[in-house]
């Protein structure tokens, strides 16, 4: 088998953006994280494309055509944005992040699966979504199945798809768990590896692990379920055995505890980044956060609170969630928002009192951490029982979904700013740099008020049909807004594909 | 006021712009003002750990409020209270399937069976096949509420609404549900008491 970097090397375009540093002799805590980074930028183009054609198949009459290619645009989207883009570009930076403060390898077969297995499993669920699988980025259990009954796709199509996101739910829920439990527990470190030593205590890696053990946690009971599931549709487990995994409500909670709470494991995971990021740019020097406890205390409190309050995705089922359980999800959802508070006082306080050097990287961060509280902000008002009745199944919902995913996904593309020379061994053109930065301020922050503001007229989410209640505005600004932070993607890449050798951008 | 920013998804939005743009026009000016030049440590920085408390006071105080303030806003609340007074609500059945919405309302008024009058509605519906949901939407076109009617569940999902006004109120499903889904809505038309 080639190794990583060969396989990095031979890819056009992409391979030159993330070609690997051989003279340094860190290769292995590099190698795997370019190529799942490098592989994680091809699926944002795919997803960036099917992006556009939802908002532009709303403008184009297209007859029965229109909503099939929308409702394909909206989950192949979806799946490819959530799982092979910004998952995987944050196993990679994770990583590598984890290799260079333990002095670990990221060797051996757990990286290999890791990438084989998201990858492979994403691609079997994009052909399945070509082949007419329409079950959007949740699967909507148990439309899958339904769908076969109504004939809308085939039984092969929903087995090579569940296929697929079996491979992808193995990589979050398992494979990449154990690989930074591993990191974080096991194996002697490598001198020449360490980098940045941390402990397990600093905040700048506290997060990472908590996110492994929420992932693990979280996500068994919905592999034990889908693998059920899974089972029956291969012949396997018998149609007496399925019955208790089949049941719609089994499905739907064990998907949202866990799909849940992988949004809230990404975010202890860049919060955790941005805390070790954040002093690496601070004017005077000193390196150090306002508060380490502080910075702890956040993290604990946006672990805790958030492992339950996944119930505020079934508040509209009342009384078959028990009103109780709708103001436990209300009160812990704000909860999260306390956490979040903190780390702003946290973040504000040591820019404050230690000023800061800016760069492309760490401006990334800082936009991605400002979406990150809007998000928080538009999250927490929909869990609110009384808003939540309004507000489920609208745009807002959608606006929601994308903003904490392209949010998490800048302040991860920062701190790849941050790690690039060290992985590459060269500096990012800095002024496409900044310039990626102010693009993508007025996509990101435009796409999301505007998704909001059309959740808050009553526009439906997963709709193909915005004309129907005079929603066409907002799908226009969507579009525009949409196309500004595909142009701002453009120029990311393009200030990686343009970098320079270090001693020619440092003699430069 | 309070019945626009609880009632309303257009509260909602003001509310996320109530908690957001203090939190930005804050970041900003201390990220603008750190990063120019003056970024060296701040004489003030003994004084941050009162403005931390006051910071997460402040935040805890905003939103115990804000939650509180809403209660009696919640359709779960709304519904015990309207059940206190059963005599005088009326009920309607739905059954929600790939795409319709079969609807059943206590009585046939004008000839219509998708009628109800000003007052308050039991809505109790049930899914025959995958996730839908049953949405109202406001002769304006607002959305008044939301049920998630998912299959396969003993009970209904249910929810008591008191409608005020008059007029021709379009339901939608708001679940993704198949490549129809779009097309599936129907309508409720509410009318004056004592038909």
């Amino acid at each position: 088998m080639a190794s990583p970097t060969t396989i990095v090397g031979n890819i056009p375009f992409f391979g030159r953006m993330f070609a690997v540093d051989q003279s340094t002799g860190l290769e292995d805590i590099n190698a795997w994280p370019a190529l799942m980074i490098m592989t994680s930028f091809i699926w944002l183009a795919v997803a960036g494309l099917l992006g556009v054609v939802m908002p532009l198949v709303q403008f184009l009459d297209l007859g029965p055509l229109g909503p099939n290619l929308y409702y394909t645009a909206l989950t192949g989207h979806g799946a490819a944005l959530a799982f092979p883009f910004v998952f995987q570009l944050m196993v990679g930076v994770g990583l590598h992040r984890m290799g260079s403060c333990r002095g670990q390898p990221i060797t051996g077969p757990i990286p290999a699966l890791i990438y084989i297995f998201m990858n492979v499993g994403s691609l079997l669920l994009t052909v399945a979504i070509l082949l007419g699988l329409k079950i959007s980025l949740v699967v909507m259990y148990p439309l899958p199945v339904v769908g076969v009954q109504t004939g809308q796709w085939s039984m092969n199509v929903v087995i090579l798809g569940f296929t697929g996101i079996a491979l992808v739910l193995i990589t979050m829920i398992i494979l990449y768990p154990i690989q930074v439990i591993k990191m974080a527990f096991f194996g002697k470190a490598r001198q020449e590896l360490l980098l940045s030593p941390r402990s397990l205590q600093d905040p700048g890696m506290l997060g990472m692990l908590m996110a492994a053990f929420v992932l693990l946690i979280a996500g068994i009971p919905l592999l034990i379920v889908a693998s059920t599931v899974l089972g029956y549709l291969y012949g396997i487990v018998p149609p007496s055995l399925v019955g208790w995994a089949a049941e719609p409500v089994v499905f739907q909670f064990v998907f949202f505890i866990f799909a849940h709470n992988l949004m809230e494991a990404m975010a202890l995971m860049v919060i955790s980044a941005v805390y070790a990021t954040l002093p690496l740019y601070l004017a005077d020097g000193t390196s150090k956060l306002y508060s380490e406890r502080l910075a702890r205390i956040a993290l604990w409190i946006l672990l805790l609170t958030s492992l339950t309050s996944f119930f505020h995705h079934f508040i509209t089922l009342f009384p078959n969630l028990p009103a109780a359980l709708a103001y436990h999800g209300n009160i812990m959802s704000f909860g999260t928002g306390v956490g979040s508070a903190l780390s702003i006082f946290t973040i504000l306080a040591t820019i404050w009192k230690h000023g800061l050097r800016p760069a492309p990287g760490l401006m990334a961060i800082l936009l991605g951490f400002v979406l990150y509280i809007l998000d928080g902000a538009s999250a927490i008002v929909t869990s609110n029982v009384a808003w939540s009745f309004q507000l489920h199944g609208t745009m807002w919902q959608s606006g929601h979904t994308m903003t904490v995913l392209v949010s998490m996904a800048l302040m991860w593309m920062g701190v790849l700013y941050h790690h690039y020379p060290v992985i590459t061994g060269r500096q990012i053109d800095e002024q496409l740099g900044n310039l990626f930065v102010k693009l993508c301020a007025v996509g990101c922050v435009g796409a999301a008020v505007v998704m909001l503001a059309g959740g808050a007229a009553g526009m439906p989410r997963r709709f193909a049909d915005w004309g129907q209640g005079g929603w066409m505005g907002y799908g226009t600004l969507i579009l525009i807004f949409g196309l500004i932070l595909g142009i701002a993607y453009v120029v990311y890449a393009m200030s990686l594909y343009r970098s320079q050798a270090l001693a020619t951008a440092s003699s430069n | 006021m309070l019945d626009f920013l609880y009632l309303n998804g257009w509260g909602a939005m003001l509310m996320v712009l109530f908690l957001f743009i203090p939190f930005l026009i804050i970041f900003v000016y201390v990220v603008y003002k750190k990063s120019t030049g003056q970024g060296s440590a701040d004489s003030a920085s003994s004084g941050l750990s009162t403005v931390e408390w006051v910071w997460m006071a402040l935040v805890l105080v905003v939103f115990v409020g804000v939650n509180v303030i809403s209660i009696s806003y919640m359709p779960t609340v709304q519904t015990a209270r309207a059940a206190v007074d059963e005599a005088n609500i009326q009920q309607v059945n739905i059954t929600a399937g790939s795409w319709f919405y079969d609807i059943s309302t206590p009585k046939v008024i004008n000839g219509s069976n998708r009628t109800v009058e000003v007052g308050p509605v039991r809505f109790s519906g049930k899914s025959s096949d995958t996730m839908h949901s049953f949405a109202i939407y406001s002769p304006d076109g607002d959305v008044l509420f939301t049920m998630m009617l998912m299959p396969g569940l003993k009970g209904p999902t249910s929810i008591v609404y008191t409608f005020d006004k008059p007029g021709t109120y379009t339901v939608r499903c708001l679940e993704y549900c198949g490549i129809n889904h779009h097309n599936m809505r129907d309508q409720l038309i509410v009318v004056a008491g004592n038909n």
